[in-house]
């Protein structure tokens, strides 16, 4: 379980410590003025201090419960947690393995994966899917739209 | 009068039998991209612009303005019937479109805002009919202060009326501005903001950021609410239908008020989904059912579809006119026009009088022909809703993956589109506004140019942007939106101390 505090907190973190970067990177550009114009960091720099300066209201406007959103407590309950997890995490391990397998194989087991093993279909039905998908990606984007998707380093050593 | 004349010559181009099929095309292939979430407008019409390489500029303008124009009826059809939104300019058509339809009133949610939206694009194009050579001639004389001037109050709107937090909004332009700068800076020629990733130089693409924060932050958020596409019955009663289109002239102010404010976002340029937006939350303040807001409410609906397409269609005006594109997608146009060997801007309506007054002609046509074909195809989309939730997700997963990479062949983009959705998911959940992000991302680097410009032509002396009637008055304008905020917020203290605590409207 999440609270609302715990999560308000670490956006705002987040922006801030993007925000930082931001900073951080921009002054390497240069800052200010100089006989060229306006240095190139400067615009960035200038965004990076407006982002540390929000983050840092909308984290005490977090911390001390305020906001609009103040009435609620719990921002993500443990079976909410649960169900983000269970889209997310598949996700991501099909966005890992693309490099891999590529994007064909990739598609295919993710679809297979998602949907046979929590048993929300049939397996032949699963399987149908699975195959459909990266024939459609095949014939949409690599013969209608002439975007070559990766093929991964297994499709490279096959010689694809 | 002159005007009219081109306008008729201009019909005299675009109703002609492969220019009315290029219309059919592009506007079902629109339907097609505005209906699946995460592919939209903006992509679909990237995805197309290699197509167009062999077509004279006329045709090519008319095919990919006609997918525009089906991509916004397509995105408020899933809005409506699933709750998802296919676009991120339908995304306010939700709040009363989905709780009518799943009233069973899905055919007075659709025609509602088919009409609705009609009107905005009618009166978008009237607009530019009529104001397009005028700001043509006037922007001749526009310098970088001036352009300047307009992007900070097209930003300034956004803290000002945009409904979320101030400070979050803030937050989420400066956000987008960094994004937006990453990459060579175009002044300097420097690499910027990489953080040591070579693959970072090309920057980073609004269509990737559109895909994560919308496409798959909008997938988590309805996986977390345990998402159901309930069977809203897809049939559509046409006796409804005009029913429902009858009834619209009672939203009469609310029609004029969004179509006014769709305009000024699309010119400003704000876009449709900011315009939309802000049409919402002005309705929600003014209208007598405002309270009621969100539950079903036709108004509901009238707001954010009539200005989504007056947005949409008046954002081709500052693209042609000025060369400044008013929406993300006019900005993958503008980059159409200049392949074709066009070049966007003033020129255009002296050099290019046949492109120009081809493609407005082809506005009213190609939307009439939208509005038919939409009405049309509803059951066939509304198909898509018998597939579980299950099955669709995963394959939108894909769709946002493959559309990630293809922007320009890269896998760092897709990995950064799933950070974008982690971020969408958080920021919709904390009520960050994710338009203003998009928008900075997508004319962050322009603003930017025109302030550096500026400042060249100054001397470093902040007094351009004071130099004459035109852009101090643009500037006072934005800084007056700035502070509005804070000012609402100074009032209602000294008010009722007790109830500012409690008061505060959110639309995002």
């Amino acid at each position: 379980m999440i609270s609302r505090r715990a999560l308000e907190i670490a956006a705002a973190a987040l922006t801030g410590i993007f925000g930082v970067v931001v900073i951080v990177s921009s002054i390497d550009n240069g800052i200010g003025w100089s006989s060229a114009g306006v240095d190139a960091g400067t615009f960035p720099f200038l965004t990076g201090i407006i982002i540390v300066l929000g983050s840092l209201y909308n984290m005490g406007q977090g911390a001390l419960g305020r906001g609009s959103l103040a009435i609620v407590r719990v921002a993500v309950t443990a079976s909410e947690l649960h169900r983000l997890a269970g889209l997310f995490v598949p996700a991501a391990i099909f966005v890992a393995v693309i490099p891999i397998v590529g994007m064909y194989l990739a598609s295919a087991g993710y679809v297979f994966a998602v949907l046979a093993l929590p048993k929300r279909q049939s397996v032949v039905r699963a399987l149908v899917i699975a195959v459909v998908t990266p024939l459609v990606l095949y014939v949409v984007f690599e013969r209608m739209f002439q975007v070559s998707l990766p093929h991964g380093a297994l499709g490279a050593a096959l010689g694809f | 009068m002159e005007n009219l004349q081109s306008l008729l010559h201009g019909f005299t181009i675009a109703i002609t039998v492969p220019h009315l099929t290029l219309m059919v095309i592009g506007v079902l292939l629109g339907i097609l991209v505005g209906v699946l979430p995460g592919l939209g407008a903006p992509n679909g019409v990237s995805l197309l612009l290699p197509l167009t390489f062999g077509m004279q500029p006329v045709s090519a303008i008319i095919l990919l303005s006609s997918m525009y124009w089906g991509a916004l009826f397509g995105g408020s059809v899933t809005s409506i019937l699933f709750n998802i939104p296919g676009e991120p300019s339908s995304v306010a058509t939700t709040f009363d479109g989905y709780p009518m339809a799943r009233d069973g009133r899905p055919t007075t949610a659709l025609a509602t805002a088919f009409g609705s939206a009609a009107f905005g694009a009618l009166v978008g194009v009237i607009l530019i009919t009529f104001l397009a050579s005028w700001v043509a001639q006037v922007a001749l004389a526009f310098g970088p202060p001036e352009y300047f001037a307009v992007y900070f109050l097209a930003f300034a709107s956004f803290v000002g009326m945009g409904g979320a937090a101030p400070i979050k909004t803030v937050v989420a332009l400066a956000i987008g501005f960094a994004i937006a700068a990453i990459g060579i800076d175009t002044v300097s020629g420097s690499v910027r903001l990489t953080m040591g990733i070579d693959e970072l130089v090309k920057g980073v693409s609004f269509v990737v950021a559109v895909m994560g924060l919308f496409g798959i932050g909008e997938l988590l958020i309805a996986v977390e609410e345990e998402f159901q596409a309930r069977a809203v019955s897809s049939r559509v009663d046409w006796k409804e239908v005009f029913r429902a289109l009858g009834r619209l002239p009672r939203h009469g102010i609310a029609l004029l008020r969004s179509a006014a404010i769709g305009c000024w976002m699309g010119i400003t340029p704000g876009g449709p989904t900011a315009a939309s937006f802000m049409s919402y939350g002005i309705a929600k303040r003014f209208s007598r059912n405002g309270a009621r807001f969100g539950t079903g409410e036709a108004e509901g609906i009238v707001a954010p579809e009539t200005a989504d397409h007056a947005a949409g269609t008046s954002a081709l005006l500052p693209m042609l006119s000025l060369g400044i594109p008013g929406s993300a997608t006019a900005a993958v146009m503008m980059g159409g026009l200049m392949i074709w060997g066009l070049n966007p801007g003033p020129m255009l309506f002296v050099d290019q009088k046949d492109f120009v007054w081809g493609l407005i002609a082809s506005m009213y046509v190609g939307n009439i022909v939208a509005v038919v074909l939409v009405l049309l195809t509803v059951p066939v989309f509304a198909a898509l809703m018998r597939i579980p939730f299950a099955v669709i997700a995963p394959l939108i997963v894909i769709i946002c993956v493959v559309g990630a990479y293809s922007v320009s062949n890269s896998y760092l983009d897709v990995v950064l589109m799933l950070g974008f959705g982690v971020v969408g998911y958080l920021f919709k959940k904390l009520h960050y506004p994710l338009a203003p992000l998009v928008l900075a991302i997508v004319i962050g680097d322009k603003a930017e140019d025109a302030f550096r410009q500026a400042m060249l032509m100054s001397k470093g002396s902040l007094g351009i942007f004071f130099a004459n009637r035109l852009v101090t008055t643009l500037v006072l304008a934005a800084m007056a939106l700035l502070l509005l905020p804070l000012a609402l917020h100074v009032v209602r203290l000294l008010r009722k101390p007790d109830e500012a605590a409690h008061e505060k409207v959110r639309i995002i």
